[in-house]
């Protein structure tokens, strides 16, 4: 079941969800709005190997914004710390940036109950976006969960803004 | 209501959810991490892909995804499979990439991450790149949520449950 805005706002005061900074104008009826954070990464090859580890630069984005083009996969972050021991984070574009043909997430939106952090947005542009820091560039929903809880304890915990792809280490792993 | 992690691995011990074959660390806190299967295709090498008019190669080959990896280029959709037969008579079945693929700009599924009750196979996995990405079979590239319906249920009767092969659209469904 999906929680009212109301709801997140109660839960944020018991301190079963986290979001930090809060700010009550950003509630929806069913979501909270969030923030872009102000550091961007991209990938140096052009051709990504899963297997092998991929070197990325970072930027900043400052105040005269920063233009993503299509063709290539940006990572930015939330400026809020955010998460939650009790209920699964769902991450949604926000309409008013979906309708500029700007995807926030590529195909994993469901964030692990027991996760704490800037959240890394996976942004993809179908046309040339400019985009500047703190905007309101998506929402997040939570969701109840059935069953016993076992809280993510995983590579992506504590991250502080955008963090690049790790899956190069499933593979060292298997072959252990 | 999600189901969680824990309450995955109880609901496949009493067969209510179907995951074939079952590694329990693959399990997350709200999912479970799904394989990527051996086989693909590519959907059409036409650019216009007109579904009135016929114009997707209906004999598209089937590939092996070899061990030294496969290219994915942008501008193309590629058709796999999950590794292991999934699915559920009981709870709703929902399709993502993992957050790692994500960060890659792999895509695992346009737009359809909704899978049909009562329906259980390998699932075709609709992939599309950003940037060039490569890919290996039997790596762990997905996950699959499960969730709790309201309401009476009536099971999938429809086109894709009896295909463990990456399947094309079937062209009646769209009209």
């Amino acid at each position: 079941m999906i929680l009212t805005g109301q709801e997140i706002i109660k839960q944020v005061h018991l301190g079963r969800i986290k979001i930090n900074p809060f700010n009550m104008d950003q509630i929806n009826p069913n979501s909270y709005n969030f923030r872009l954070g102000n550091k961007i990464k991209y990938y140096v090859n052009s051709v990504l190997d899963t297997k092998v580890k991929q070197k990325v630069e970072e930027v900043e984005i400052d105040s005269h914004g920063y233009t993503l083009y299509p063709g290539k996969i940006y990572l930015g972050h939330t400026l809020e710390n955010m998460g939650s021991d009790h209920y699964v984070p769902i991450v949604k574009g926000r309409s008013s940036t979906a309708r500029l043909g700007l995807f926030i997430h590529v195909t994993a939106d469901i964030i692990d109950v027991g996760s704490y952090n800037q959240w890394t947005l996976q942004l993809y542009a179908v046309q040339p976006i400019k985009i500047y820091s703190e905007m309101l560039i998506g929402q997040v929903t939570f969701w109840t969960i059935y069953g016993d809880i076992k809280l993510y304890n995983g590579k992506y915990q504590g991250s502080q803004g955008p963090c690049e792809s790790l899956i190069y280490k499933d593979f060292i792993e298997d072959l252990k | 209501m999600i189901l969680s992690g824990q309450e995955i691995i109880k609901e496949v011990k009493n067969k209510n959810i179907i995951i074939e074959p079952f590694e329990q660390k693959n399990i997350n806190p709200n999912s479970y991490n799904y394989k990527l299967g051996n086989q693909y295709k590519i959907v059409s090498i036409d650019e216009t892909l007109d579904y009135k008019n016929r114009s997707i190669d209906e004999n598209n080959p089937l590939s092996y995804i070899s061990e030294k990896g496969l290219l994915i280029e942008p501008g193309k959709i590629y058709l796999a499979t999950t590794y292991e037969i999934i699915g559920s008579h009981k709870f709703v079945t929902l399709l993502i990439g993992r957050s790692s693929v994500g960060r890659l700009g792999l895509f695992l599924e346009i737009s359809a991450d909704l899978g049909n009750l009562g329906t259980a196979h390998k699932w075709t996995l609709e992939i599309t790149s950003v940037q060039p990405v490569i890919i290996y079979p039997y790596m762990k590239i997905g996950q699959v949520s499960f969730w709790i319906p309201e309401g009476d249920i009536i099971n999938y009767q429809g086109n894709y449950t009896n295909f463990n092969i990456p399947q094309n659209c079937f062209f009646e469904s769209l009209f």
